[in-house]
């Protein structure tokens, strides 16, 4: 099933010039296509052109060099109130003076819509983000998680054909920003409209998205949906960007069949799926900490300290002769004493390994 | 910019810069080039250059047309004198009415302030009338030292230069509360706590963390209430008599009786470079209280 | 024990702000003609006089010498309120575009205005007063209540600006995004967003440079002709000719008058605020 093409940025450059005089590029060459129904979300840290890019989408920044076509149209040279695009801003920017109703209702005041039309479309609105009967308050009225509400039902009054949202979550506390999670990706399930959403937090990225693309300084480092980010990250950046990870240098021995012999800097091996791998290459083994075995396998080393953290025990383990790793365990009655020898493991299909050495 | 941009700015800020430039840079302008100007036979100019419009001021003169002399100086170090008085008047009584405003509950803050703004917004001509019906010999604070037996006979009171600073300090009170005020209110208290914690004296905590800390709004008060005060002349006018003549009152001679305005203007450009002066130094004074802050 | 002293002193320095003027207003009452520092019972004859009422504790002849002829007065108080009501409307206008413009905008100029916004505030204003004099002399335009409104406009339109330009500040510029973002033109954004939330900067703003206007001294004395005199510089003139009970009546006016939209402005700010 191959869904039809909605967005389309090309080769997207925008430079800021700093207070000092020396300028740089917010975005540097970016490629996004977004198709219709999807939901993408831009990560990275902060200042890696995410905002910018979604900035020159709605039409707050212009390009220096690239397109962006929605539709197949080109959007540049026409203002944000002429692209049918709208956004959830970060701030939410509700506007103080005007009841809930009239912020909703805002982009179809300024078409000019009837009075009749547009007081149902704003009732359908605040029916669907759960906030029937509150249109006659104020923003200033309204709790945190009200406010993002209403700020989804103004941006989702006039049917984009493409919804923004610039971090729409960061200003609310840990569990509800849980449960609007579900509610954006349930919301944008029912409307169909593609999201492209922004974010530095990575659980946030991985919960909710069709497809992440990860950015770092202007530029596109992988784009992928969440899983194959999580287990295959294409560089170094990503596998440290989207949660724990060890990260261990390492060069392919040898190859059998479907497993490659990694050798580990201080001697002990490491078995991986051999897909794509050369013998003799430097590479950079990737294993995440909760994919760690405790007890049995072929690693051996020291466990150096031990953390509790609730469900889980956090453990660092310096292996024999070589790098210190991460190991996330279930909590158990027996805690290992820091010194203790300990034997490790990992399931040879969870082992990513990296062309790009460390 | 996009060129639709441009015809925004310009369209907000084409009219004020017209009428800023007509009517305020070309004014200054002028009084430049009057102060170098020749003093007409019966007032107005002759279009020459000339110099001892100066001369007069700081000593060098023909002695012939015109003539040398020091009370032109005398006047200005007394009108410095009497600001900076002013000045530390104002500080001395705002700095610890702020505190107290500051450690007030929220709820009487509010009340309080807006006491302390009221009067600034009552006019000034009838806020310095009041001191006059206080200080006059028959006034009112000389029947209240009279009737408390306090002093025998009425005290001169009025067209002292005493008069004149209570006159000054009077009306310039808020402009000195509300700078140190704001600087006073953002003080953290964790940082008092921490500097008695660490051991310090509070007089220590005072002159180390305090005041430190407060010195840009210090700095700002003083700005404010200096620069109307060393040209002022309504105040000597009022309260401060013959004796009393500020350079503010020089000033308004020459323009309004002698009707010599090179020398005004002369006198105007004196009195600019000292407010030029003093806005350097305490600029500088702020730039190094904010670096230490 | 430090707290006590403190409170002490800024009682008495409230005592300070306030003793004069009601040192005005109490005299104001005073009945005695001649020597209006001395008590000689209640009266409200000054302000019968200046309102052109009778004055039953006067005889005619005392009338004469008491009470200045009001149609002056009245005058003064006319010019004052036309100068201060055009200065205000002219002013506004000036400041808000000029905050819009260094707000909203990136230009090469701009420290120019920044910092040359502070001019004529900084200024002393003797200086500011002989130069329009000596300019509008210059120009041969003839002192009038024209010159006291285009010369009090200089400086009012940095106070405007400063105040609106503090209400610019506080406000998210995204909520003129999102305005644009919703489908709304500059115009209707202005109309629709812009405008309805720098309302108290402009209130304020314009009601700050209407109490600056009606109360400026210094400069106005300068640049006001024989037939444009403004209440305060009208009053000036009464002190310089000599103390008479009838300028505490309108002291006491003035007083009241100005604090009562002093007080308003500061209640409606603090109203909106809260809002």
């Amino acid at each position: 099933m191959s869904r039809s093409r909605l967005l389309d940025i090309r080769a997207a450059r925008r430079l800021f010039t700093t207070p000092e005089g020396k300028s740089f590029a917010a975005l540097d060459g970016v490629d996004l296509a977004v198709d219709e129904g999807e939901f993408v979300t831009l990560l990275g840290p902060s200042g890696c052109g995410k905002t910018t890019l979604l900035r020159a989408i709605a039409g707050f920044e212009e390009l220096d060099e690239g397109v962006i076509r929605l539709d197949g149209a080109d959007l540049s040279g026409l203002p944000p109130h002429r692209r049918p695009v709208n956004t959830v801003f970060q701030s939410y920017a509700l506007f103080p003076h005007m009841s809930v109703a009239r912020n909703v209702g805002y982009a179809l005041e300024v078409q000019g819509a009837p009075r009749a039309e547009r007081e149902a479309e704003v009732a359908a609105a605040l029916e669907k983000v759960g906030l029937a009967g509150l249109g006659t308050r104020r923003p200033a009225q309204l709790s945190g998680g009200q406010r993002q509400r209403v700020a989804l039902a103004r941006a989702i009054v006039a049917k984009p054909r493409l919804l923004l949202l610039d971090e729409p979550l960061s200003a609310l506390d840990r569990n509800l920003r849980q449960q609007m999670q579900f509610e954006l990706k349930d919301l944008q399930h029912r409307l169909g409209i593609a999201f492209v959403f922004v974010t530095h937090d990575q659980e946030e990225a991985l919960t909710m998205s069709d497809r992440i693309v990860v950015l770092r300084a202007g530029k596109v480092e992988q784009a992928a949906p969440p899983r194959e980010i999580y287990r295959h990250p294409k560089t170094r950046f990503v596998a440290e960007f989207i949660g724990e990870t060890n990260l261990l240098p390492a060069r392919v021995e040898g190859i059998s069949g479907a497993q490659a012999l990694l050798s580990l800097p201080g001697g002990q091996s490491l078995q991986a799926e051999a897909a794509g791998l050369e013998p003799g290459r430097t590479v950079t083994a990737v294993l995440r900490p909760t994919d760690i075995t405790l007890g049995t396998g072929d690693l051996a080393g020291t466990l150096l300290r031990a953390d509790f953290m609730g469900a889980d025990r956090h453990l660092r383990v310096a292996l024999e002769g070589g790098p210190e790793i991460s190991v996330i365990a279930r909590d158990t009655a027996v805690l290992p004493q820091p010194g203790t020898r300990l034997h490790l493991g990992c399931d040879p299909a969870l082992v990513h390994v990296m062309e790009e050495p460390t | 910019m996009t060129h639709r941009d441009r015809l925004h700015l310009w369209g907000l800020l084409g009219p004020v810069t017209l009428f800023l430039g007509v009517f305020f840079l070309i004014p200054l302008l002028t009084i430049a080039l009057y102060s170098i100007l020749t003093p007409g036979l019966y007032g107005g100019v002759e279009w020459a250059f000339y110099h001892w419009n100066y001369g007069r001021i700081f000593g060098w003169a023909d002695g012939i047309d015109e003539v040398f002399e020091p009370v032109y100086l005398q006047i200005l170090a007394r009108s410095l004198g009497l600001a900076l008085t002013t000045v530390l008047l104002c500080l001395a009584i705002c700095y610890p009415v702020a505190f107290w405003v500051a450690w007030l509950p929220q709820r009487w803050r509010m009340l309080f302030l807006f006491l302390i703004a009221l009067p600034f917004f009552a006019s000034l001509i009838v806020r310095l009338y009041a001191w006059l019906l206080i200080l006059k010999p028959s006034g009112l604070l000389n029947t209240v030292l009279l009737a408390t037996g306090l002093i025998s006979e009425p005290l001169d009171l009025l067209y002292t230069p005493s008069a004149v600073v209570l006159g000054m300090v009077y009306i310039f009170l808020p402009f000195m509360f509300l700078p140190l005020f704001a600087a006073i209110d953002t003080l953290d208290a964790a940082l008092i706590e921490a500097s008695a914690d660490l051991g310090a004296k509070p007089w220590q905590t005072f002159l180390k963390v305090i005041f430190p800390m407060t010195l840009p709004g210090v700095v700002a008060g003083s700005v404010i209430v200096f620069i109307p005060a060393v040209g002022n002349f309504i105040v000597p006018d009022i309260l401060g008599g013959a004796k009393g003549l500020m350079t503010g009152n020089l000033i308004e001679q020459q323009f309004l009786s002698s009707r010599n305005w090179p020398f005004g203007s002369a006198l105007a450009m004196v009195v600019m470079a000292v407010v030029l002066g003093a806005l350097t130094i305490f600029a500088t004074r702020a730039k190094k209280a904010g670096g230490a802050a | 024990m430090k707290r006590s002293f403190l409170t002490l002193f800024a009682l008495g320095f409230f005592a300070f702000l306030y003793v004069p003027l009601f040192v005005i207003i109490g005299y104001s009452f005073n009945a005695n003609p001649v020597n209006m520092l001395i008590w000689d019972g209640f009266t409200l004859d000054w302000y019968r006089g200046l309102l052109g009422l009778g004055t039953p504790g006067l005889d005619a002849q005392n009338r004469g010498i008491y009470i200045e002829s009001t149609p002056q007065l009245l005058a003064a108080l006319k010019t004052s309120l036309i100068v201060a009501c055009s200065t205000t409307v002219i002013s506004t206008i000036f400041g808000t575009s000029l905050a819009l413009a260094l707000a909203r905008f990136q230009f090469r100029a701009k420290p120019l205005y920044t910092g040359g916004l502070m001019l004529p505030i900084m200024m002393p204003d003797i200086v500011l007063g002989i130069g329009l004099l000596i300019f509008f002399s210059t120009i041969g335009l003839r002192l009038s209540i024209l010159t006291i409104v285009l010369g009090q406009c200089t400086f009012l339109t940095s106070y405007v600006c400063i105040t609106v330009q503090a209400r610019l500040a506080g406000l998210d510029p995204a909520l003129e995004e999102a305005s644009a973002d919703l489908g709304a033109n500059a115009w209707t954004t202005f109309r629709k967003v812009t405008l309805p939330q720098l309302a108290p900067g402009l209130v304020g703003g314009a009601l700050l440079a209407f109490i600056i206007s009606m109360d400026d001294l210094v400069i106005t004395y300068f640049i006001s002709g024989t037939g444009s005199q403004t209440l305060p510089i009208y009053i000036f003139g009464m002190i310089r000719r000599g103390v008479k009970p009838e300028i505490n009546a309108i002291a006491t006016l003035i007083i009241l008058a100005s604090m009562l939209v002093a007080a308003l402005g500061l209640w409606l700010r603090a109203r909106q605020d809260r809002s």
